[in-house]
């Protein structure tokens, strides 16, 4: 047996000229699942609810009050919600799904060798980057249609001094950081927790990688997590209007 | 371009990764937030409607209450007025009736005792015109007899003697 460790995810087969991922199969069957169980929860709604629509109730009344503690408005949290609840519970399902026991043994029979027909979903760079795409997209969406085009753009461009001048520009650099800084991070934690799981259970398969698979479990949670309430936090911060920008929209 | 592939993005693959979140996004918003949000919203608006029906009803039933005493308490006041004034009714025709069988009873007195005077005097009447009968016919047979003086002297001392 070797190890087989791969940055890019594996190509399956083609359809067409259209490249089939192992990821993406994956981050498929995630929304069907995710779909499936939103569909079983809407037919089921009931006054006097069950478990699974209690479990649902919980998550989505306490996430929705962490939004709204967040950005400080019921009017905006209301807004902003589903795609922060949509990203958490996508990349948490994602994240949790590697820890089903067997899949890692499925593999393909491909040219250079076995494929794994499973791999972690946000262990694919492409879908963390779409991921983050979308979050940054969105931020300065919210930007621009909270500050208008032009005071969007002032933001990044500003001739009044250079030091603003200045500080316009580390403001666009600011923003590219974002894709960077929120992509890499999900990317790298899952895709090094997928590595180390997969050395330690190279080197020792009993026992020993429990404890990582834990801290992996652990990472699985935060990850999602913290992705998205990044994602809300910036759309909080582009929301905002500061007031000299008050004061200037009062005297127009 | 290196880096971009050693990553394994493809901008194929990247298309149908935002599609299929895009799908995800808008099935869980369609499907998911939104019925939930609205079926909270409404248990809550339910369970508001109930709290607040309840204070009503209970506010209801207190005035009910109230109300219930205020009406035994009417009651129980008009029910003894009634009482004491039947008694007071009683009272006076008890008093009237005696005083009828008062004046009754004197009545009757009176009558008999006008029949007690009228009686004796018929018979002092009867019983004088008897004596006058007796007395002319005793008269009679002594006459009748031997009138003679001793005898005649001899009766009317005895007869006045016998008076």
């Amino acid at each position: 047996m070797e190890l087989n460790i791969s940055i890019a995810p594996d190509i399956l087969f083609y359809i067409r000229s259209f490249p089939v991922t192992n990821s993406l199969i994956w981050s498929l069957a995630i929304s069907g699942f995710l779909i499936a169980i939103t569909f079983v929860i809407r037919f089921s709604l009931k006054t006097v609810p069950g478990k699974l629509q209690n479990i649902t109730e919980i998550i989505i009344e306490e996430s929705f009050s962490f939004v709204r503690s967040v950005i400080g408005s019921e009017e905006k949290a209301k807004k902003v919600f589903p795609l922060f609840c949509t990203l958490f519970l996508f990349i948490l399902t994602a994240n949790v799904f590697t820890f089903i026991p067997g899949q890692a043994a499925l593999s393909l029979r491909g040219g250079n060798g076995p494929l794994p027909v499973f791999r972690a979903a946000m262990a694919d760079y492409g879908m963390v980057l779409v991921l983050t795409m979308i979050s940054v997209l969105t931020v300065q969406i919210v930007a621009i249609a909270v500050h208008g085009p032009f005071g969007y753009l002032g933001k990044f461009f500003n001739f009044q001094s250079p030091l603003k001048f200045f500080l316009g520009l580390m403001d666009i650099v600011g923003e590219l950081a974002k894709v960077l800084s929120l992509s890499f991070r999900l990317f790298g934690n899952i895709f090094a927790g997928e590595v180390l799981g997969m050395v330690m259970l190279f080197l020792i398969p009993f026992i020993v990688p429990l404890p990582f698979m834990f801290l992996g479990v652990l990472t699985a949670v935060v990850q999602a997590f913290v992705f998205a309430t990044l994602t809300l936090v910036f759309i909080t911060l582009a929301s905002e209007i500061e007031e000299d920008e008050l004061v200037e929209q009062a005297s127009m | 371009m290196e880096l971009i592939h050693a990553f394994g993005i493809d901008y194929k693959i990247l298309i149908a990764q935002a599609l299929n979140f895009a799908i995800l996004f808008f099935v869980l918003y369609r499907f998911g937030y939104k019925p939930i949000f609205a079926f909270l919203e409404e248990r809550r608006e339910r369970i508001r409607s109930g709290v607040v029906m309840a204070e009503k009803a209970e506010a209801k039933l207190r005035a009910a209450q109230e109300e219930k005493n205020a009406i035994v308490i009417e009651a129980k006041k008009e029910a003894s007025a009634i009482v004491a004034n039947a008694y007071a009714l009683a009272e006076l025709g008890k008093e009237e009736k005696i005083k009828q069988a008062k004046e009754e009873i004197a009545s009757i007195i009176a009558k008999e005792k006008e029949k007690i005077l009228a009686e004796k005097e018929q018979m002092t009447k009867e019983i004088k015109a008897d004596v006058a009968d007796m007395i002319a016919s005793a008269l009679e047979k002594i006459l009748g007899e031997k009138i003679d003086a001793e005898k005649d002297k001899a009766m009317i001392k005895e007869m006045m003697l016998r008076k």
